[in-house]
């Protein structure tokens, strides 16, 4: 068998493949001799393109800018799912991002991750069988699964080599046996001169179109009529691929077309195992549905589209179980690699670098504990020499002054500040001393305690003067008597009426009180006053009258109320 | 052990070491002359020193000049060279410390002179303690002084005359910071950080007070990349505050990620956005501020870890890729 040809030459043939067509993107599904399986050899990006990264300010060709992007897309995919050592690789400023992808590019870029065993999926059903897969309006089948269609419209693979050549595109379009000839011419030159029998297969391929119309219809089509038309095509097929043995399948012919219906039901059944929907979900489950789970942005997504796994042949339950780990493992992967790689601060790696600073970098280790570190830090070595600076130095110079005997340093407005202290200090406490319940020392309650003993003052004072008011009240009735052995001194002040003096002398003489001199007068506002001077002689029994005596006699004749003085006047 | 020696190794090739005769405070790289730096030594006596040294950093060497050493009074509590080169034909620089006196000398290729000595008391021949002073890069001629007697001066270098005083807080005055040519800030024992405006002496804006009454502030820089940002440290406290002028009083970011207290603090010379710190801890950390506010806090994004206590540290702004540090009678020069 050929060699397979070196890489770029294989990627020439690729983006001439691709580009001769204008598909979107090419790839080689290469046969791994050891592991047995397909597994990507090598692509050719030629859509469009969302953000472009290049250091060079020029411009260049759309060709070169594919290149440059194919190349670009690979080293992503590399770096994403590169271990830690990669991460840590700086990574050139035009290198991409995830961000940096349209989806059509995201849809390549997830291709990478993938392997197909012969039979399984789109590429090794096609590697198994020798022949091409022309998958038509797949975004319009899986959308009836799925919530998101998928970009490639039209996915071809065709067996070339020691793998599958696959292209794609956003266009819809119809199955043409000319383009499988077209993107073979680019491939075909490579092979074997042994293989010179691939054209006259295809001539009676060609030969056997006029008669048999039903082939130009897509072949996973669930039609009654198809599966018959289709036994017949694989029969001639089968028979031209083995020409050494055509008379010993022709003698067992009624025997061949039951073994080629019984093929056909495994074959259905096979597709039926991906998912619920059609067969042909089974040949595309595996791009199809993981891309459009990881554009839906979910893993869980991902899970609750997956059908249950259902009964398989060991050997392909574990292909397809591996195959599915593999993809969860790699988005996985991405995710958390974006997650922590996203987040980082350029200006950080711009300031210091670990490998040349004398500087080693904060361990978020010690951060936690950190959070649980209670800063104690008044101690007496706590700042010492910088308290020494600031608190100790400067006085240093006034020691030293001392020491020479010169008058120590003095500022005028700090003595004036200090005055002004002093004074203020000073003022208050002679106003503790006078206030007389004085609680606590500080300034405040000195002040608030004079505040409360000036209220006590003023309600004293107003106290005082109402009591004031009250005496002058009693002095309208009052009468004073003084006897001095045979002299009496006597005063009345008392509310006047008319004909008071004349009984007062009256009751006097009465009482052996002779009256010698009398003043008195009546004021504006009807107060009657006298003053009278009198000698005290002795009654008949012999016995002067007593200062009580004359009071008391005087107090029933001076007026009370109104009715005394009624009486006064019937008495008149 | 096998890591120690490759650690080691590796360190010996992004850092160099000097060892003084005695501790180290004051620290200042040289803007015109990019390989010089001086170091203040710290004697708590009135004997001190100043070195000058050159750095290498193609042989990751560095070379003392014993002959552009001299003598100084106290230790300098601040060393700075002349932001420029103060006249493109000399080959001298301009170098100012602080400490009883603000002093100007003049470091010539193999001799030091002292050319200024700025005193701003009017009735005393001795000038009030100066804690630190910062050089005005946009108009130097000026230089701004903060002292314990609770001022800022603003100096006029070449008249050594007092331009204007200012009785910036209410208590002892510990760090002065420039922002413009008119504009400067200053952090206080009074747990404040002003600004003040020379155009408006009569009114100072607060835009920080520390959250515990009477807890000092120590030192204060001036974002020069973007003006808005500032940052300052209090007493015994492990917190780098973020502070941003256009909102006052709420810091924009604490960062609390140093075991001990902080004692230095400098933003990037190339960077507006990054932030070195060292502190009691032993680490020097450089941290990004990010442009919203995570609530978690703010995790550095690298950190080095010296042999002891790192008291000073400067970013060089001729080299932005060094960064000095000071502990004990060591400097270091670290590559970032």
């Amino acid at each position: 068998m050929a060699t397979p040809p070196p890489n770029n030459s294989l990627q020439t043939m690729l983006r001439a493949a691709v580009q001769s067509v204008q598909w979107t993107y090419s790839l080689f599904w290469q046969l791994c001799p050891h592991k047995g399986i397909l597994t990507w050899g090598d692509g050719y990006y030629n859509g469009a393109i969302k953000t472009r990264k290049t250091v060079q300010a020029m411009e260049v060709s759309t060709e070169e800018a594919s290149l440059q992007r194919s190349e670009q897309l690979r080293e992503l995919y590399e770096s994403l799912s590169g271990g830690e050592t990669n991460a840590k690789t700086r990574r050139p400023c035009a290198s991409l991002s995830p961000e940096d992808l349209t989806e059509t590019e995201w849809f390549y870029l997830l291709c990478v991750s993938f392997s197909f065993h012969p039979g399984l999926g789109l590429p090794g059903t096609a590697y198994a069988r020798r022949q091409h897969l022309w998958l038509s309006g797949a975004n319009e089948v899986d959308s009836k699964t799925f919530s998101r269609a998928i970009l490639a419209k039209t996915v071809v693979c065709i067996p070339v080599l020691e793998g599958v050549v696959e292209l794609g595109t956003t266009d819809k379009m119809e199955e043409d046996l000319n383009f499988i000839q077209h993107i073979k011419s680019f491939f075909i030159d490579q092979q074997h001169p042994a293989l010179t029998a691939k054209p006259a297969l295809s001539e009676q391929y060609s030969t056997s179109k006029p008669t048999s119309s039903s082939s130009s219809y897509p072949l996973v089509t669930a039609n009654n009529t198809i599966p018959i038309q289709n036994i017949v095509d694989r029969g001639e097929a089968i028979i031209l691929n083995n020409n050494t043995k055509e008379a010993e399948l022709a003698v067992p012919n009624s025997s061949f077309i039951p073994s080629e219906l019984m093929e056909l039901d495994a074959t259905l059944e096979e597709f039926r195992v991906g998912s619920s929907g059609d067969g042909s979900n089974h040949l595309d489950s595996f791009p199809t549905e993981k891309s459009m789970a990881l554009c839906s942005a979910g893993l869980e997504l991902l899970q609750l589209q997956l059908p249950p796994a259902p009964a398989h042949p060991p050997t392909e339950n574990l292909a397809q179980g591996g195959t599915d780990t593999h993809y969860s493992q790699t988005v996985s992967s991405i995710l958390q690699k974006n997650s922590r790689r996203w987040p980082e601060s350029p200006s950080l790696n711009l300031l210091t670098d670990s490998f040349q600073s004398a500087f080693n970098k904060w361990n978020s280790g010690a951060d936690d504990y950190q959070h649980h570190f209670h800063v104690s830090v008044a101690s007496v070595t706590s700042q010492w020499l910088l308290k020494y600076i600031l608190f100790s130095v400067p006085y240093l110079h006034t020691n030293w002054l001392k020491g020479k005997g010169t008058s120590p340093y003095e500022t005028s407005h700090v003595m004036a500040e200090r005055h002004r202290r002093e004074k203020l200090n000073e003022r208050f406490l002679i106003l503790r001393s006078m206030v007389p319940s004085v609680t606590r020392m500080d300034k405040a309650s000195i002040l608030g305690d004079t505040i409360e003993y000036i209220k006590q003052l003023r309600d004293k004072i107003e106290s005082l003067e109402a009591r004031k008011r009250l005496t002058g009240k009693r002095r309208m009735r009052q009468v004073e008597v003084s006897i001095i052995e045979s002299e009496a001194l006597l005063e009345v002040e008392c509310v006047h009426r008319e004909g008071l003096l004349l009984d007062l002398m009256t009751k006097l003489r009465e009482l052996g009180v002779e009256v010698m001199m009398v003043q008195s007068w009546v004021k504006d506002d009807g107060v009657f006053v006298a003053e009278m001077r009198a000698m005290v002689r002795e009654n008949g029994n012999g016995i002067k009258a007593s200062v009580i005596e004359v009071k008391n006699a005087l107090n029933q004749i001076i007026p009370r109320h109104e009715p005394y003085t009624l009486a006064s006047s019937d008495h008149f | 052990m096998e890591n120690s020696t490759e650690e080691s190794h590796l360190r010996s090739e992004n850092s160099v070491t000097y060892e003084s005769p005695y501790p180290i405070y004051g620290m200042s790289f040289s803007p015109s002359h990019p390989h010089r730096l001086a170091l203040g030594s710290f004697i708590e006596e009135y004997n001190n020193r100043v070195d000058i040294l050159s750095f290498h950093p193609d042989t990751l060497s560095v070379t003392p000049h014993p002959s552009l050493s001299f003598d100084h009074p106290y230790p300098p509590t601040k060393l700075m060279f002349h932001p420029r080169k103060p006249s493109p034909s000399s080959s001298s620089d301009l170098l100012a410390t602080s400490g009883d006196y603000l002093r100007l000398w003049e470091i010539r290729d193999n001799s030091v002179d002292a050319v200024s000595l700025f005193n701003n008391s009017k009735t005393s021949e001795f000038c009030a303690p100066l804690t630190s002073f910062d050089w005005n890069d946009i108009d130097p001629n000026r230089i701004a002084t903060s002292s314990i007697d609770t001022t800022c001066t603003i100096w006029d270098i070449e008249r050594t005359l007092v331009e204007t005083q200012l009785i910036a807080h209410d208590k002892e005055v510990y760090d002065i910071a420039w922002g413009e040519a008119r504009v400067f800030a200053s952090v206080s024992a009074d747990g404040s950080v002003r600004i003040f405006d020379l155009r408006d002496k009569e009114h100072s804006t607060i835009i920080y007070e520390s959250p515990h009454p009477d807890t000092p502030l120590l030192r204060l820089a001036w974002n020069k990349q973007d003006l808005r940002y500032m940052a300052t440290i209090l007493m015994d406290s492990n917190k780098v505050v973020i502070l941003d002028i256009r909102s006052p009083t709420t810091p924009v970011a604490e960062l609390e990620r140093h075991r001990g207290s902080v004692n230095a603090i400098a933003w990037a010379p190339h960077s507006s956005t990054h932030i070195c710190s060292a502190g009691d801890d032993t680490q020097a950390l450089i941290w990004e501020l990010p442009t919203l506010a995570s609530p978690t806090g703010i995790d550095p994004v690298c950190m080095y870890s010296a042999g002891c206590e790192i008291n000073q540290l400067q970013w060089s702004a001729a080299q932005p890729d060094w960064i000095a540090i000071a502990f004990a009678n060591k400097m270091q020069l670290l590559k970032v």
